[in-house]
């Protein structure tokens, strides 16, 4: 299905940028699709759960304040509704373009895959992001990284509107000048260095990119996907051998913290740890990566 | 259960599991690895070979490795748990305050320091009753007073005063801090962590306290051995402690202690260190090595609820009773009582008690309460001590009134300059009224102050310093802040409070007759209360004789034979009767050259008023009274030769 022939792909897409914009986004762009679908596995393709899309829109929304890096992590862990937002301008966005195109969108959804478990999602918002051009991925964990806006959640929608993709970043931002520093230095970068599982390693060429970057993603989830010791909670209270050591593996003050978390119905306030971020001086400190910064940088270019 | 379905279902099995998991695992996306920046840089050819190693879908490793999909899924869940480590996530909490993790900072909680099984039975021993441990704590009686928080505040407040002197050498708060921090470094190397009990056996000298303070600074728990007690008694009490290590002297006196102890190493499965002061020994760590150690900076400092003290009411039978106390018990007596004892920073305090009593170690309390200097009197003989006072000019002396009866008999108050002595504070066992009054008679303006304590309670009662002698001189005084006193059956003394112990370890047999139906510890002590509160103990309930149904305590006919001019002491225990049931049997020391007969005492107790049926109706002249360590008399060793 073609776009109607009074859309002008190009208008509307700085419309769709700019909406999202307006929306709270701190950058939008739109995924080269055929790259999409080559590089997504199979069943993980846009195509996979639309058949029809004609374009994948991603947008990434985030956003501390300085001193929201330097609180105990616990606090910090999760930005509270951050992620949402992401979720939120997406969601009205699918809705703006049906109302104002006329075309069928819908919002990606970012769950996991329910049949293959919680750590695999349905959609790669990641990938999207990275093909829109609005992330690149950093030696922590493949995490995507913004020279500008630092560290973002992303979310993306699906359309049947037809736009023009854009180019993936030119560079990329990680390794940080500092980083490659440190890592002649000591072998590692901060990330590396300050991962409490030490999920990650990786190597820097002489050039200061990016050669190599390994990711133990099973040491990082059981450090950070709490929800994965509920059942190992549950377990170990199963195989207590003493009333009492079962009523301690239930009732444990941390134990107790998940079963909060599970009642309030947070989904991600069970994932925390963000210690590569903390540590990391593009997440922290690229030049609009937090509120402040940026409405600065928003009054100078109104002067 | 994969997808809803059984392992019958899909047909997956232990040797599946065990086969395909490592491979399953490593395809899959829990390791990733990724050359370059291939999917920025939109290079197909680099994302698909490099496609395995960024981590297949359960798909496409089904495909690869000749599964199904679903038992790929299975395997690699089953895979993802068994390599997890259950509560890895409590690394989370280590994250915080601004902080960043570092690993040598962090202690994996299945790494983490765990109690033993000797110390965990000693602190379910620490059971005070719920409602009376809230008046405790609302009340102030109960804080977070510790030996090491107080040590910590003198020495960074006041470093250069006086901790602990001695004839020729003093140690000032910030070098004895330093000194018990490196001991505790030295004791942490021998093998003693928290909860762990250490018995110490040596006289009143600086390393005593060092050896005290380090102990309890791990989180230790000190235990008490007597000077005169000798390898059966060290047996007992470290058996029973289960003591981990015992510090001690090379000789002691002449006794080989550290020989002993390490001879009943094998007798004692606990007791891993024996560390002696003194020449070497081989087998035994050096106590003046340990002391040199890098000082410990324990994890978890003590706190108030711990057990610091286990001390034992007797060493000698093979159910000993032994008194755990906490910082709670002791402390807040402790802090309360420098008010009370009118005792401050100023004051120089002196224990002629040893520090292996708890009197003697009230006197340590009270010192570090109010930062105080502790002088200390190695080995207690009357020319010593009179000795001591007149060169060192102590504030405050605890005292045995055996300690001061000996002064007295030798004159050595009147011959040493005792005017510094601004109260002293008699203890231990009955004071006799005579002695109260003929030593305050010699103190000028100090004053005599009487304490009733015991190993269960440390400061129950005593006189204050405004009282008249008359009153420190006849009486125990009023109860301390926070404790409780009545007067049960049979003028039983009974307390109650925050400084009393929660039951004795390990002797369910002791605690049963030790407390009344409503709490109230049963001192054994009979006693009278007059008007204004003083309380004046009278005996010992297992002291009273039971003459044919009339009980009597014969503690004033005691007194009254131990003025009689041919007795130098005297006790009177009942002995078995056919026809009383029990009737008076009097042991006597008799004074140089006398042999006084049952008659003539009759005689002179008839003189003084002493009702006939509470004469002795036998006499036992003995060379020397059976002592305990504080100069109590042993009564139950006190047995006719003969019918």
């Amino acid at each position: 299905m073609r776009n109607k022939p009074d859309i002008d792909p190009e208008q509307a897409k700085q419309t769709i940028l700019d909406y999202c914009r307006r929306k709270g986004a701190l950058a939008a762009g739109v995924a080269d699709l055929d790259a999409l679908e080559r590089i997504a596995p199979a069943g993980h393709r846009p195509s996979d759960i639309m058949p029809r899309v004609k374009s994948v829109i991603a947008l990434g929304v985030g956003g501390q304040t300085q001193g929201a890096w330097t609180v105990p992590a616990k606090a910090l862990g999760y930005f509270g509704s951050t992620e949402t937002r992401a979720y939120t301008i997406s969601y009205g966005l699918a809705f703006f373009i049906e109302s104002k195109f006329g075309v069928r969108s819908i919002y990606c959804p970012p769950d996991m895959d329910n049949e293959a478990g919680p750590r695999v999602p349905l959609q790669s918002l990641k990938l999207h992001a990275e093909l829109a051009g609005i992330g690149a991925r950093s030696l922590a964990g493949d995490i995507l990284l913004h020279p500008e806006f630092g560290y973002m959640y992303f979310a993306s929608v699906f359309t049947e509107l037809e736009l023009p993709p854009d180019e993936p970043m030119a560079d990329n931002p990680c390794p940080a000048p500092s980083c490659v520093d440190m890592y002649r230095k000591v072998g590692q970068t901060p990330c590396m260095k300050f991962c409490p599982v030490q999920c990650l390693s990786g190597t820097i060429d002489a050039d200061g990119k990016q050669a190599e970057m390994n990711y133990d993603m099973a040491a990082c989830a059981e450090m950070t996907q709490q929800y994965e010791t509920v059942p190992a909670a549950i377990a170990n209270a199963l195989n207590a051998d003493t009333p009492e050591a079962r009523e301690d593996a239930l009732f444990d003050p941390d134990n107790k913290m998940l079963w909060y978390k599970m009642s309030v119905g947070s989904g991600g306030l069970l994932a925390q740890c963000f210690e590569c971020m903390r540590v990391c001086p593009i997440a922290t400190k690229a030049p609009l990566a937090d509120p402040i910064l940026r409405h600065r940088a928003a009054q100078a270019e109104e002067a | 259960m994969a997808r809803g379905l059984s392992r019958d279902q899909i047909g997956v099995t232990d040797s599946m599991v065990e086969t395909f998991g490592e491979i399953i695992f490593h395809l899959s996306h829990n390791i990733q690895k990724r050359r370059g920046d291939p999917i920025r840089e939109r290079d197909f050819e680099a994302v698909e070979a490099q496609r395995a190693e960024l981590g297949l879908t359960d798909a496409e490793i089904a495909a690869r490795i000749g599964l199904t999909e679903t038992q790929v899924l299975y395997i690699r869940n089953r895979e993802e748990r068994r390599r997890f480590r259950t509560g890895h996530y409590h690394r989370l909490n280590e994250l915080g305050g601004g902080r960043r993790f570092r690993a040598d900072r962090f202690t994996p909680h299945m790494d983490h320091f765990k109690f033993s099984d000797d110390a965990l039975e000693l602190r379910a021993a620490m059971t005070f009753e719920p409602e009376r441990v809230r008046h405790y704590v609302e009340a102030g009686f109960w804080r977070d007073d510790t030996l090491s928080g107080w040590l910590d505040r003198h020495a960074d407040a006041a470093p250069d005063s006086p901790a602990i002197r001695t004839a020729d050498t003093t140690i000032a708060f910030g070098a004895l801090a330093e000194q018990v921090a490196r001991l505790a470094g030295g004791l942490s190397r021998a093998g003693v962590r928290r909860g762990d009990v250490v018995g110490v056996q040596l006289p009143n000298i600086p390393e005593y306290l060092i050896a005290y303070l380090a102990i309890v600074r791990l989180g230790g728990v000190m235990t008490t051995v007597y000077m005169p007690y000798r390898a059966a008694e060290m047996e007992t009490l470290l058996g029973h402690s289960r003591a981990r290590a015992f510090i001690c002297m090379t000789d002691a006196g002449g006794f080989a202690a550290a020989e002993a102890a390490l001879s009943l190493k094998s007798a004692l499965p606990a007791l891993e260190a024996v560390i002696a002061l003194g020449q070497p020994v081989p087998g035994a760590q050096s106590l003046a090595d340990l002391m040199a150690s890098e000082p410990a900076q324990p994890a978890d400092m003590p706190v108030a609820s711990d057990p610091f003290l286990l001390l034992y009411t007797s060493g000698t039978t093979d159910r000993p009773k032994a008194v755990p106390l906490s910082y709670h018990n002791m402390l807040g007596n402790a802090r309360f009582g420098l008010a009370e004892h009118r005792i401050g920073a100023d004051d120089l305090l002196l224990s002629a008690a040893p520090f292996g009593h708890l009197f003697g170690l009230y006197s340590v309390h009270l010192a570090l309460a109010a930062g105080a200097c502790s002088l200390l009197l190695p080995m207690f003989s009357p020319p010593a001590l009179a000795g001591l006072i007149e060169t060192a000019r102590p504030t405050v002396l605890f005292t045995a009134p055996a300690h001061i009866a000996a002064c007295l008999a030798g004159g050595l108050f009147d011959a040493h300059d005792i005017a510094s002595l601004r109260l002293t504070i008699m203890s231990g066992s009955a004071v006799p009224a005579d002695l109260a009054r003929a030593f305050a008679a010699r103190l000028g303006d100090g004053r005599v102050s009487q304490l009733w304590g015991m190993t269960e309670t440390q400061a129950g009662l005593y006189t204050r310093p405004d009282d008249p002698i008359e009153i420190a001189a006849a009486s125990a005084g009023r109860p301390s802040p926070g404790t409780e006193v009545r007067i049960a059956e049979e003028d039983e003394l009974q307390v109650r409070g925050p400084l009393l112990f929660p039951g004795y370890f390990k002797n369910p047999e002791a605690n049963r007759s030790a407390f009344s139906e409503d709490g109230w510890f049963r001192t054994g002590d009979t006693a009278s209360i007059d008007e204004q509160g003083n309380v004046t103990i009278t005996g010992r309930l297992k002291d009273i004789i039971n003459r044919g149904g009339v009980k009597y305590n014969p503690r004033d006919i005691e007194e009254l034979l131990d003025r009689h001019p041919k007795i130098l002491q005297s006790a009177i225990v009942p002995v078995p009767d056919p026809v009383l049931g029990e009737k008076a049997c009097c042991f006597a020391v008799a004074t140089e050259g006398a042999t006084p007969t049952l008659e003539e005492l009759c005689a002179y107790l008839a003189e003084h008023d002493i009702a006939k049926h509470k004469l002795p109706e036998r006499l036992e002249l003995v060379a020397d009274m059976p002592m305990t360590a504080t100069r109590k008399i042993i009564k139950a060793r006190l047995k006719p030769a003969g019918p």
